[in-house]
């Protein structure tokens, strides 16, 4: 087992009322699972990912990640453990405008104190890996929106993490930039790494294991 | 890492060019402004600290207490430097200096030629003085160059200007000859280094005082008299200093008279506080920096790094509003907070650094030209190692407030968030502290503003009032022949663009640092009820030549080698509540002798504007005519050439000066001056940095608020209803700003304007307008960016999301 939500509720106070962004979210994600998160607009998608990434705080409920009480860590523990284990992949790939392909895929291993020799190697391999060689010196700025979410990928995978998590990773590119993109998750999951996805499309969710249905921040069958 | 936190620096500075450019100009200004303010404060706060001795040296002064008054002298009779060193073995060592006096030397160069020159810096000091301060002997030998009579140490730069000396061999010149007014002969016995620019001891020439001594009989041996003496003395050790005043108070009766040892009190001031004490003055050739005014610089550089490091602050955390992005990106990509602080400390520090670099350039440019161009002191102001903590300060200040804060906010970013966009400031703390800082900076540009305004209209009122004679178009030049003024004056006047000429003691306002002093009481009084006057040698041109009214008796009828007449003002006639008819007739008594009193002249202001009048006698002397003054009718000045030939066939043995009157009344006025050139600068690099920062945030609110403009315009709002979305606010802040600094201004300039006899009302209308131009400066600056952003077509803002 990846990771095992419980009874998990979310919720903001606004005026004097309790606002439920998520209600009762019980989840269990076994490794090498392809799951995408499906739902109307503002049902609590982002939320639930962004809970998952340990990004954002719940109010009641238990969460376990790698047989870690989530719920109960310090927030350096969580810090350390998402560092480690989870890698994201934005709607608007979130790349730094200012760094160059190659220091955007480098930068969070800065993070990781990897030495300058393994950087160099892993940032090599990912831009083999994705084709991207010739662009590496590339701003985002000069790139299409298609290539800039391979980066956005490519980042998210080079510190080998058990699990992406990707916010609708295709919601601003074309059909043929979106297949590519959800071709390569398909063969990243077939390596062995977990993927959560949130999508709108039946057509990406076709290509996970298991879809999740949200309604108003409730799973529904 | 770092390698990578530069590049997105370096980056980012280049991204926003323009906002980086405000931002590290109105910086640049700060840290320079505070840099040079407090390079020069130390300057002046340092006269004399140089010498080796410096801690234990000592002026001795005096209090002269008078029934009315008490006086402080910083000379001292003559005598008492040879009495101290007999009589007390704890003092180390004694010296006593004349001067410096002007004479004029004749030389022979290498090549024969005969010269003449003028020196203004001639010192008369004896063997001690160099044990007391430290001079930089370069040829010589110090123990015995300034202990013969006629020997005489030259400085390197006289050397060279006298021998025309082409290489640094000052041996070469020991032992040879100059003559003082082409008679003593001189022999050349050491040579000096200049003294440095911050010594009140400031000379060209050293001559033994044993010459003055035997030259000036009377003077060096008269305990009763005040002359230019100045006496220095060295302790053992500072500790027996209040001992030391003690024992002296016991002794003097020794040697002054019983009625002089009644009314002065001997005391030790620290030579390191003489240049900043205006109580007892500074010896002759040196001026006064009041300590208050280096106090208010210190507060004004201090205020103006504030203001600098405020806009700083204020444009980095607004900018950092664009970073939040970045900040969300590397907090999910596993940077902690402690990475992002590093980060933005380290980028801050950078820029703050390379500020600080260009800032010494421009010190050091502005070093020079202060150098050059200030004319009411003469400074020697450089950049040197002994700055490094002048630099340290101030850099780490900014750092701390400029490169930590900003960081700190930053960092504290949630990722969410921050990739949200959904940063806000409205409402929430750091808005106010941005308005709070904006307020204070405005507080402090009006208090300059006001300050400014204040000083200007008080010099204009020196300048304006009547002074009680006429003092336009006066030419003032020597006269050092007695017997020749009669010849002077007539070849003079021969010339149609000469209308007057008088002789005197002095102008009627004393100028220059130069008065004649007296004691007065009638005949029948008792010596010790005597007062103070100042004395005035006049002919009897002088009070039509000033244009000064007698109010009762007559003129002089001729000057005569004894004395008989007297005109006194009425300020002296109050010390006896006559009338001045009453007072004609009336017999007087003063130090050089007795005589009636004539006539009765209208006040006049005989001591510049800062001081009240004092009681004052004329009286038609044939000596200490030293003075001649000449009224001229044209306007371009033909008249100096003519009046500098007449003088030089008249008295050819001497160097022509001449001098303006007003320039000279214009001089006392130096420190007032400087202290309103100086606010008025101020305020201006003040109102630049202030206008820079809001200049730097006004185009950071509207790139934010471009999409609300456009949606405004397109709904149907007005142009001025745009822009008063933007200033609006800043208006109100200033008008905040306002009501800070107006009370803090009125009680400074108060307590400033406290100081001067002559001194205008503080009125409403001051405070008014300096805030008023504040205001329409902001308001300008704001709208110059809002009306740009509100005239742009609105489609362009819309479609940037
Ligand atoms: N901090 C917050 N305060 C108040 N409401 C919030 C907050 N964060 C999210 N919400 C609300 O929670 C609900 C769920 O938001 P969420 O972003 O998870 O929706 P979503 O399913 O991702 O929608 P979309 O498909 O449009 O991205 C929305 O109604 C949103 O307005
Ligand atoms: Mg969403």
């Amino acid at each position: 087992m990846l990771l095992q939500l419980r009874n998990i509720f979310k919720w903001v106070n606004s005026g004097g009322q309790r606002l439920f962004l998520l209600k009762d979210i019980n989840l269990n994600v076994e490794e090498g699972e392809f799951i995408s998160v499906m739902g109307p607009s503002g049902s609590g998608k982002s939320t639930l990912l962004n809970v998952i990434g340990m990004l954002d705080n719940f109010d009641e409920g238990e969460y376990e990640f790698l047989h870690e009480s989530v719920h109960a860590l310090k927030e350096k523990h969580r810090a350390n453990l998402y560092k480690e284990y989870i890698g994201f992949v934005f709607q608007s790939y979130h790349l730094l405008d200012e760094l160059t392909v190659k220091e955007n895929l480098e930068m969070p291993l800065l993070y990781k104190k990897f030495k300058g020799t393994e950087r160099k190697a892993m940032v090599a391999d990912m831009l083999d890996r994705f084709n991207i060689v010739g662009k590496k010196d590339l701003f985002p700025t000069q790139l299409s929106g298609g290539q800039q979410q391979l980066v956005g990928v490519a980042r998210a995978l080079i510190a080998n993490p058990k699990l992406i998590l990707a916010d609708e990773p295709t919601g601003n590119l074309n059909s043929a930039q979106s297949e590519e993109i959800m071709a390569l998750f398909k063969q990243l999951n077939s390596e062995g790494v977990t993927i959560i996805q949130v999508t709108h499309s039946e057509k990406n969710a076709a290509y996970g294991s298991r879809v999740i249905n949200l309604l108003d921040g409730r799973m529904i069958k | 890492m770092l390698r990578n936190y530069f590049k997105i620096a370096w980056r980012n500075l280049l991204k926003n060019k323009s906002s980086s450019f405000i931002n590290i100009m109105g910086l640049t200004i700060g840290i320079s402004t505070c840099m040079v303010i407090l390079i020069f404060v130390r300057y002046e706060s340092t006269f004399d600290a140089h010498h080796s001795n410096a801690e234990k040296t000592y002026r001795i002064v005096q209090r002269y207490s008078l029934p009315e008054e008490t006086l402080y002298w910083n000379t001292t009779a003559y005598p008492l430097a040879e009495a101290l060193r007999n009589d007390f073995p704890e003092i180390d060592v004694v010296t006593q200096i004349s001067g410096p006096v002007s004479r004029v030397f004749q030389v022979e160069d290498n090549f024969g030629n005969v010269k003449r020159f003028e020196e203004s810096q001639v010192l008369f000091v004896d063997a001690q003085y160099p044990k007391t301060f430290d001079v930089h002997w370069l040829a010589g030998d110090l123990n015995s160059a300034l202990s013969g009579i006629n020997s005489v140490v030259l400085t390197a730069e006289l050397a060279k200007k006298f021998f025309g000396l082409e290489k640094e061999n000052y041996n070469s010149i020991l032992g040879r000859t100059i003559f003082l007014q082409s008679k003593d002969p001189f022999t050349v016995t050491g040579v000096v280094a200049s003294p440095p620019g911050n010594s009140d001891h400031q000379y060209t020439m050293l001559i033994p005082y044993e010459f003055f001594k035997i030259n000036n009989e009377y003077f060096s041996s008269n305990w009763s008299g005040n002359y230019q003496g100045t006496t220095f003395v060295v302790l053992r050790s500072a500790k027996i200093k209040e001992a030391l005043e003690k024992k002296i108070a016991g002794w003097k009766k020794k040697y002054l008279n019983p009625e002089d040892d009644k009314r002065i009190a001997y005391a030790l001031q620290p030579l390191k506080e003489i240049h900043n004490e205006t109580l007892y003055g500074n010896s002759p050739g040196g001026y006064i920096m009041p300590a208050n005014i280096l106090n208010t610089a210190l507060i004004v550089a201090l205020f103006i790094l504030l203001i600098a490091i405020i806009n700083f602050v204020n444009l980095l955390t607004a900018q950092s509003n664009s970073r939040s992005k970045e900040v969300g990106i590397r907090k999910v990509m596993g940077g902690g907070r402690f990475n992002l602080i590093v980060q933005f400390i380290f980028e801050n520090s950078l820029i703050i650094i390379g500020i600080l670099a260009l800032s010494v350039f421009i010190v050091r440019i502005l070093l020079n030209f202060l150098n050059t161009n200030l004319s009411v002191i003469d400074l020697q102001l450089e950049l040197g190692w002994s700055h490094v903590g002048i630099l340290l300060f101030i850099g780490g200040l900014t750092l701390a407030l400029a490169a930590v804060y900003p960081a700190l906010v930053v960092s504290a970013f949630k990722p969410i968030q921050a990739l949200r966009n959904s940063i806000r400031f409205s409402g929430t703390n750091r808005f106010n502290l941005r308005k709070s800082l904006v307020t204070f900076q405005f507080a402090v540009v009006q208090l300059f503003v006001i300050a400014a305004i204040v000083l200007a209209m008080q010099m204009n009122h020196f300048r304006e009032t009547d002074l009680g004679f006429s003092s336009d178009a006066v030419v003032i030049t020597e006269t050092p022949e007695f017997e020749k003024l009669e010849v002077y004056r007539e070849r003079l006047l021969g010339n149609s663009g000469i209308n007057k000429v008088a002789f005197g003691s002095g102008p009627p306002m004393a100028v220059n640092g130069i008065q004649l002093g007296t004691n007065y009481r009638l005949p029948e009084q008792p010596e010790e009820e005597v007062m103070m006057a100042e004395m005035k040698i006049a002919d009897i041109h002088y009070l039509d030549f000033y244009d000064m009214e007698l109010v009762a008796g007559r003129n002089f009828l001729g000057n005569k080698e004894a004395f008989d007449e007297f005109i006194v003002n009425e300020t002296l006639l109050k010390s006896y509540g006559w009338n001045a008819e009453e007072a004609i007739g009336k017999k007087i008594q003063i130090n050089e002798g007795q005589a009636t009193i004539v006539g009765v002249v209208k006040d006049f202001n005989n001591n510049s504007l800062q001081n009240e009048i004092s009681p004052c006698i004329l009286l038609n002397w044939t000596y200490y005519q030293s003075n001649a003054f000449i009224k001229i009718s044209d306007a371009n000045h033909l008249s100096l050439g003519v009046i500098k030939n007449i003088w030089e066939q008249t008295f050819n043995n001497s160097i022509y000066d001449y001098q303006f009157l007003e320039d000279s009344i214009e001089k006392e006025y130096a420190v007032e001056n400087l202290v309103f050139t100086g606010f008025g600068i101020f305020s201006i690099l003040a109102i630049s940095i202030g206008c820079l920062g809001l200049f730097g945030l006004m185009s950071f609110m509207i790139s934010k608020k471009a999409k609300e403009i456009g949606i405004r315009k397109v709904l149907g709002a007005t142009l001025f209803e745009n822009l008063s979305l933007f200033t609006k606010e800043y208006i109100g802040l200033v008008a905040l700003a306002f009501l800070v600094a107006a009370p803090l201004v009125y009680y400074f300039m108060n307590q400033w304007l406290e100081g001067f006899t002559y001194r205008i009302e503080l009125s409403f209308w001051m405070f008014l307008s300096g805030g008023f131009v504040t205001l329409i400066i902001a308001i300008l600056t704001c709208s110059f960016q809002s009306i740009k952003a509100a005239l742009a077509n609105p489609i362009y803002a819309l479609k940037e999301e």
